[in-house]
C-alpha cells in the first residue's frame, strides 16, 4: 500500500465524502433528467463485417438497386441507411450481402412466416373491408425497434431460421387458392426483401390480386416509385414525430419516413398511418398536434390515422400500457387538427374502432374486432349524406 | 489496554459484517428491481459480489506494517458512506446508462453490476484482512481465525437483522442507515484521536451520517417511471411493489416490471375465458396469482368460490386498494405458497388457473414441473381443467421458444390426456382429461358470456392454421421439466439470450480461463478452502432449492436456513481452532463429513422427498456450515501464521463461494438436476480430500 501522509489522507477522504454527501441530490437530478434523455441516444444497427456466406444460395438474387465502387465495394440503394459493404460484409438489415463485388439479397423466395389474416389486422380500415390478405414475411429489418412484435424474424439472418420455399409464382398461386383478395408484405420489414416483394407484386397485379405494403416507411424514393407502380395500399408506421425518439427507440430517422408519405401521396397510393403511443416517449400532446398538422398540410385530411395502444413488449417491457384516455384525447386532438378518420387500436369496444362519416358524423362501419356488424356505405359513399369516403371500397363488402 | 484493543477490533469487524450483509441483500434486491430477475442474473450479482470481495482481499496483501486503527477507522467510514451510494448509484446509473423502460441483456448487466459493485465490494474485501493486519500490528498473537470468527458473528447478526427485522419495518435506504450506525460508532471508537481533538474523525463520521440520512430522505424521489405519479410504494418480504398513476390508469409494477394494469381487458379475458369456457360446470376456481381484471371476467360464470392464492399479502393489499382486481362474491384470498397450499388442501376445483411470470427462477419454475402438474391434477374435479401460460410470439416461433414450449407440453402431457396450446403474445396451455375446444367464442356463446376482445379478435388471430402450426412444432424429444431436474430453467436462459441476440459462451470461456489460472497458482490448503467456499454456497443453494420444491416458498423459514448456514461457521471455526495442531486431520474430517452429509442429503431427498421435515434442512445446513467452518482455521494453520497466508485463505474462501454460486445455479442444477449437482459437489470435495491426504506437512 502506498504510504499516505495523515494530511493527504484527511484531504482526500474529506473530498471524497464531501462529493458523496451531495451525490443523492445529484443522482436525483440525473435520474429525473435521464427519465427522458437517457443513453444511448441512437440504436441504429451496424454493418456486419465478414458475415456474408461464401457464395449466393438458392434464395439469392442480385440486388434491385445498388452501385459499385472501387475495390468491389457496393452501396445498397434500397433504404436511407445506404449500407456501404466491402466484400464479405452484410447489411444492417441482415438481408443483403456483398459477394465478390455483387450485392445479393438472401431473401428471395424463402418466407419464414405465411398466414392468412383479416385485412383489418394490418390495420387497413379503408381498403376492401372484410377481405383476407395472404400475408408473407422473409427475415430482416432496417430498424431495431425496442418494442418489435416480430423480433424473432426481424432481428435474425435469413440463414438462421426455418422457412418455406415459395417463389413469386407460388405466392400468387397460394393466394389464389386461399381466395385472398390481396397479398400483404408484412410482419418483418418488407423493404428488406424488396426484390422478392416487387417481383411477387408485379405478378399479383397481373393476376388481379392487390398488393399491400406494411412498413416502417424507411425506403429511398427510387425503389418506392418502382413499387408504387404495382402497389394498391400501404400501412406505414409513423413511429413518432421526433427524430431523437426515432433514433433512440427505433434506430432510424424521421425525415425519410415523411418523404415516403409524400411519395405515396403523390403516386396516388391508398395508405393509412399507424402511430404506437409509447408512454413516456410518444405521448406528448404537442408532438401529436404537430404531427397531425404536418399530415394535414402535406398529405391532406383523408388518410386514416391509427393510434395504437402500447403494451410492454420485447425489450421495452418496463413501461406501462398506454392509458385509454390518452388515446381518446389524441383522437380528439387529431380530429380537431382536421384529420377526418382517426382510429384507436388495441382497445376493444372503443368508439375509435368504428368509421364515422366526416361530413354527417353518422356511423358508417361498426367494427367488433374483425367483424363488421354494421356497414353503411353504398359503393364509396356515405349511405346517409352521399359524401365520398376516402379509400378503396367494394360495392358490397 | 490489550482487552480494549481487542474489543475495538472486534466491534469494527462485527459492525462491518452487519453492514456488509445488509448492504449485500439490499443490492441484490435492487438489481432484481432494475434488471431481469432470472436465476442467471441473481447468480451473476452474487458472483460479482463475492469475486470482488476476494479480489479486494488479495489487494490487502500490500497493506503491510502501516495498518493501524486510524486508517481502519477511515476505511470503515468510507464503507458506511459507500453503502447508500451503492444503492443510489444502481438506481441512477441504470437510468443513465440504459434506455428508460427497456430491458437489459446479459453482458451489459454483467458489466454494470461489476462496475457498480466494485467500489464497495473491493473495499469490503480489503477491510477484513486490513483489520487483521491492524490487530497483528498491535497484538502479534492475534490470529486469522479469530478475525474469521468475529466476521461471521457480524454476518449472522446482519443476516438476521435484515431478514427478520429491517425488511419488515423499513425501506432499503433506511435499512442502510440503521445497519451502518454501529459501524460509524465502532470507527469513532477505534480511531486513536479523541473526538474533540484537531485530528478527530468526527467530521468524517458526521459526513458519513449525513450521507446515510440523505439517502434515506431522498429515497422515494429516486423511484421513477417517466412522467408517471408514484401512487404507492412498499418493500415487501418478496420484492418491491410500486403503483404508478397515469391519468385514470393505475399500473402495479413488481420488481421493476409492470404486472397489473387497471385497463388491460385483453389479457384478463384470455386468462379467464380460455380455460373457464371449457368445463361444463364452473363452481370452484383456484387462481394461483392473478392478472389485472381477472375477477371481473371470472364473475361472469357465477362461481360459488374463487380462491385467490398470493404469497405476498402486501401485493393483494395494493391490487385491491387500486381496483386492479375486483372483490367478487365468493372470493377468498389466501396468502400462502401455491404448492404448499395444493399439498395441504383437500378441496377440489373445477379449474385451476396459474398466472405466474416466466419460469426463469427456481421459485417460479416449481409451478411448471411434473410434480406440480400431478399435484394440480389431484386437486381437480373430474372434468376439471388446469391452465397456465408463458410468453408467446406473434408470427414465428424460434428454436428457443420451441424447446421451451415443447418441454412444457410434454411435461403436462404426463398427467393430462389432452393439452391444447393456444398461440399469441402468450401461449396458453389448457390441460384436461377431455379434449378442450379450440372454438372458444362458440363455447362462450353457449354459456351466454359476453366478451370484447375474444368475441372480436379470436377468429382472426387464432386461426386453425396457427393453432395447428404450433402443435406441429412440438419436439417429441424435448426434455421434461422435473422437480429434481428443472431443465426448463436452462431453456429459459436460451430464450433470454436469443432475445438479446447474444450468447454466454464468451463469458464462460473467460471465466473458465481465469478459474483455471487461479487453481493453477493456489496451494493445497487454498484449494481446500476454495472447495469449501464452493461447497458452502453450492449446498446452500441446493438446500433452498429442495426446500422450496417440497415445502414451498416460506419466507421466514428460508431466512432461517440462510442464517443457519452462516451460524454453523462459528462453532465450526472454534472447533477447528481447538484442534489446530491436528489440522490435516481436521481438513480430512471436514471433507469426509461434507461428503457424507451430501450423500445423506441425496438419499433423504430421493427417498423421503416432501416427508422431510423443516428441522432436517436446518440440521443439514448447520452441519455443513460447521464442517466448512472448522476447515478454515485448519487450512490457515497449515498455510502458515503470517498475514499473507491469512489473506490468501480469506480470498480462496470467497472466490470458491463466488464460483460455487454461479456454477451451482446456472450450470449444475439446470443442466444436471439436484442429484447430480450433489454428486458434483461430492466430487469436488473428494478431490480436496485426496489433495489433503496426499499432501506433505508443510505447504508447498
Amino acid at each position: 500500500m502506498t504510504n499516505l501522509s495523515r494530511r493527504q489522507f484527511l484531504v482526500s477522504g474529506a473530498a471524497a465524502l464531501g462529493t458523496a454527501a451531495f451525490a443523492p441530490e445529484a443522482l436525483c437530478a440525473v435520474t429525473e433528467w435521464t427519465g427522458a434523455k437517457s443513453l444511448p441516444a441512437d440504436i441504429t444497427g451496424h454493418i456486419f463485417k465478414n458475415d456474408s456466406p461464401q457464395k449466393p444460395w438458392k434464395w439469392s438474387k442480385p440486388g434491385f438497386s445498388y452501385h459499385t465502387m472501387p475495390k468491389d465495394v457496393v452501396v445498397c440503394e434500397i433504404c436511407p441507411h445506404g449500407c456501404v459493404l466491402e466484400k464479405g460484409d452484410r447489411s444492417i438489415c441482415r438481408s443483403k450481402v456483398n459477394i465478390n463485388g455483387v450485392l445479393y439479397t438472401l431473401t428471395y423466395g424463402n418466407p419464414c412466416s405465411v398466414n392468412i389474416d383479416p385485412i383489418e389486422k394490418k390495420p387497413l380500415f379503408h381498403f376492401h373491408p372484410k377481405t383476407r390478405a395472404f400475408s408473407i414475411a422473409a427475415t430482416g429489418c432496417n430498424f431495431r425497434c425496442l418494442n418489435c412484435q416480430n423480433w424473432e424474424i426481424s432481428q435474425v439472418r435469413p440463414e438462421d431460421i426455418r422457412f418455406q420455399e415459395m417463389f413469386p409464382e407460388q405466392v400468387v398461386s397460394h393466394a389464389k387458392q386461399e381466395n385472398a383478395a390481396s397479398i400483404a408484405y408484412t410482419y418483418s420489414e418488407a423493404t428488406t426483401y424488396f426484390e422478392y416483394m416487387i417481383d411477387t407484386a408485379r405478378l399479383a397485379r397481373k393476376n388481379g390480386i392487390f398488393n399491400l405494403w406494411i412498413s416502417n416507411g424507411y425506403i429511398n424514393e427510387a425503389p418506392l416509385l418502382e413499387l408504387c407502380k404495382v402497389l394498391d395500399a400501404a400501412n406505414v408506421n409513423l413511429k413518432s414525430f421526433d427524430d431523437a425518439i426515432y433514433r433512440k427507440l427505433n434506430g432510424g430517422r424521421l425525415d425519410p419516413v415523411l418523404n415516403t408519405f409524400k411519395t405515396l401521396h403523390r403516386q396516388g397510393v391508398h395508405f393509412e398511418i399507424t402511430t404506437l403511443i409509447v408512454p413516456g416517449y410518444v405521448d406528448d400532446p404537442e408532438m401529436i398536434k404537430g404531427m397531425c398538422r404536418w399530415i394535414r398540410d402535406n398529405l391532406g385530411p383523408d388518410y386514416p390515422l391509427h393510434f395504437l395502444r402500447f403494451f410492454p413488449q420485447y425489450k421495452l417491457d418496463r413501461l406501462p400500457p398506454t392509458p385509454v384516455s390518452t388515446l381518446t384525447e389524441f383522437r380528439r386532438l387529431a380530429m380537431k387538427e382536421g384529420i377526418h378518420y382517426v382510429y384507436i387500436g388495441n382497445v376493444p369496444g372503443h368508439e375509435g374502432n368504428h368509421t364515422y362519416c366526416h361530413n354527417c358524423g353518422r356511423l358508417l362501419i361498426e367494427r367488433m374486432g374483425y367483424h363488421i356488424p354494421t356497414y353503411n356505405l353504398r359503393g364509396n359513399r356515405c349511405k346517409f349524406c352521399k359524401t365520398v369516403i376516402p379509400g378503396r371500397w367494394d360495392s358490397t363488402p | 489496554m490489550k482487552k480494549r484493543i481487542e474489543r475495538q477490533i472486534a466491534s469494527v469487524v462485527i459492525a462491518t459484517g452487519v453492514s456488509s450483509v445488509v448492504t449485500q441483500l439490499l443490492v441484490i434486491r435492487e438489481f432484481l428491481s432494475q434488471f431481469q430477475g432470472n436465476e442467471f442474473v441473481i447468480a451473476l450479482i452474487l458472483f460479482n459480489w463475492l469475486l470482488l470481495g476476494g479480489i479486494g482481499t488479495l489487494l490487502a496483501g500490500a497493506a503491510g506494517k502501516k495498518a493501524g486503527p486510524g486508517r481502519l477507522a477511515w476505511i470503515s467510514l468510507a464503507l458506511a458512506g459507500l453503502s447508500p451510494l451503492e444503492l443510489l448509484g444502481i438506481r441512477g446509473l441504470r437510468e443513465t446508462c440504459f434506455i428508460h423502460g427497456s430491458a437489459v441483456g446479459f453482458y451489459p448487466t454483467l458489466a454494470f453490476s461489476f462496475l457498480t459493485i466494485a467500489p464497495y465490494g473491493l473495499l469490503l474485501g480489503f477491510a477484513l484482512p486490513y483489520s487483521l493486519a491492524t490487530a497483528r500490528n498491535l497484538l502479534p498473537a492475534y490470529t486469522g481465525t479469530r478475525i474469521y470468527i468475529t466476521d461471521n458473528i457480524g454476518d449472522v447478526l446482519g443476516g438476521a437483522l435484515f431478514s427478520f427485522v429491517l425488511v419488515l419495518l423499513v425501506s432499503p435506504l433506511q435499512a442502510v442507515l440503521i445497519a451502518n450506525l454501529p459501524l460509524l460508532v465502532a470507527a469513532c471508537w477505534i480511531h486513536p484521536s479523541p473526538l474533540w481533538s484537531r485530528s478527530s474523525i468526527a467530521p468524517m463520521a458526521l459526513s458519513a451520517l449525513v450521507l446515510l440520512a440523505a439517502g434515506a430522505a431522498v429515497e422515494k424521489s429516486t423511484l421513477v417511471l417517466a412522467g408517471k405519479q408514484l401512487a404507492y410504494y412498499h418493500e415487501s418480504l418478496y420484492g418491491r411493489i410500486e403503483v404508478f398513476k397515469d391519468r385514470e390508469q393505475y399500473t402495479l409494477v413488481l420488481d421493476g416490471k409492470p404486472m397489473y394494469s387497471s385497463e388491460n381487458t385483453n389479457i384478463a379475458e384470455e386468462t379467464v375465458h380460455y380455460p373457464l369456457s371449457q368445463p361444463n360446470r364452473v363452481n370452484t376456481v383456484l387462481m394461483i396469482s392473478a392478472e389485472g381484471g381477472v375477477m371481473t371476467e371470472a364473475e361472469k360464470y357465477h362461481p360459488e368460490s374463487v380462491d385467490y392464492l398470493e404469497i405476498d399479502a402486501a401485493l393483494t393489499d395494493a391490487v385491491f386498494q387500486f381496483g386492479l382486481i375486483k372483490k367478487i362474491p365468493g372470493l377468498h384470498v389466501i396468502h400462502q405458497d401455491g404448492r404448499a397450499y395444493l399439498k395441504k388442501t383437500d378441496k377440489k376445483y373445477d379449474a385451476i388457473l396459474v398466472n405466474l411470470p416466466e419460469p426463469d427462477t427456481f421459485q417460479v419454475n416449481r409451478f411448471f414441473t411434473d410434480r406440480f402438474f400431478m399435484l394440480a391434477k389431484n386437486r381437480l374435479e373430474p372434468g376439471g381443467i388446469l391452465s397456465f401460460s408463458v410468453e408467446g410470439y406473434a408470427n414465428y416461433l424460434n428454436d428457443a421458444q420451441i424447446e421451451k414450449i415443447s418441454s412444457l407440453y410434454r411435461t403436462a402431457r404426463l398427467h393430462f390426456a389432452h393439452v391444447l396450446m393456444l398461440p399469441g403474445q402468450k401461449v396458453f396451455f389448457l390441460c384436461a382429461d377431455f379434449p378442450p375446444s379450440t372454438d372458444i367464442p362458440r363455447r362462450l356463446d353457449e354459456k351466454k358470456i359476453e366478451t370484447g376482445y375474444i368475441r372480436g379478435f379470436y377468429y382472426g388471430n387464432l386461426t386453425d392454421d396457427r393453432i395447428a402450426a404450433l402443435h406441429r412444432r412440438i419436439k417429441p424429444d424435448a426434455p421434461l421439466n422435473r422437480d429434481y431436474a428443472p431443465q426448463l430453467i436452462r431453456l429459459m436462459f436460451s430464450d433470454w439470450f436469443a432475445k438479446f441476440s447474444t450468447s454466454p459462451k464468451g463469458f464462460i470461456a473467460v471465466t473458465a480461463l481465469l478459474l483455471t489460472l487461479y487453481l493453477f497458482f493456489i496451494t493445497r490448503e487454498e484449494l481446500v478452502l476454495f472447495s469449501t467456499g464452493f461447497m458452502a454456497m453450492g449446498s446452500e443453494i441446493l438446500v433452498i432449492f429442495a426446500f422450496q420444491m417440497f415445502l414451498g416458498y416460506i419466507y421466514f423459514q428460508i431466512g432461517l436456513i440462510v442464517t443457519v448456514f452462516l451460524a454453523g461457521l462459528l462453532p465450526g471455526a472454534v472447533f477447528g481452532e481447538s484442534l489446530r495442531r491436528r489440522s490435516r486431520m481436521v481438513l480430512l474430517l471436514g471433507d469426509g463429513t461434507l461428503i457424507g452429509l451430501l450423500i445423506l442429503f441425496i438419499a433423504a431427498v430421493i427417498f423421503m422427498g416432501d416427508r422431510l421435515p423443516m428441522t432436517a434442512y436446518l440440521l443439514f445446513g448447520f452441519a455443513v456450515s460447521v464442517a466448512c467452518g472448522c476447515q478454515f482455521p485448519a487450512a490457515l494453520y497449515l498455510q502458515g501464521s503470517g498475514k499473507p497466508a491469512a489473506i490468501r485463505a480469506f480470498s480462496s474462501d470467497l472466490i470458491g463461494a463466488a464460483f460455487g454460486t454461479l456454477i451451482t445455479s446456472v450450470v449444475l442444477i439446470p443442466y444436471a438436476g439436484i442429484a447430480w449437482t450433489a454428486v458434483a459437489l461430492i466430487l469436488l470435495k473428494t478431490i480436496s480430500f485426496i489433495v489433503t491426504r496426499t499432501g506433505h506437512d508443510k505447504p508447498f
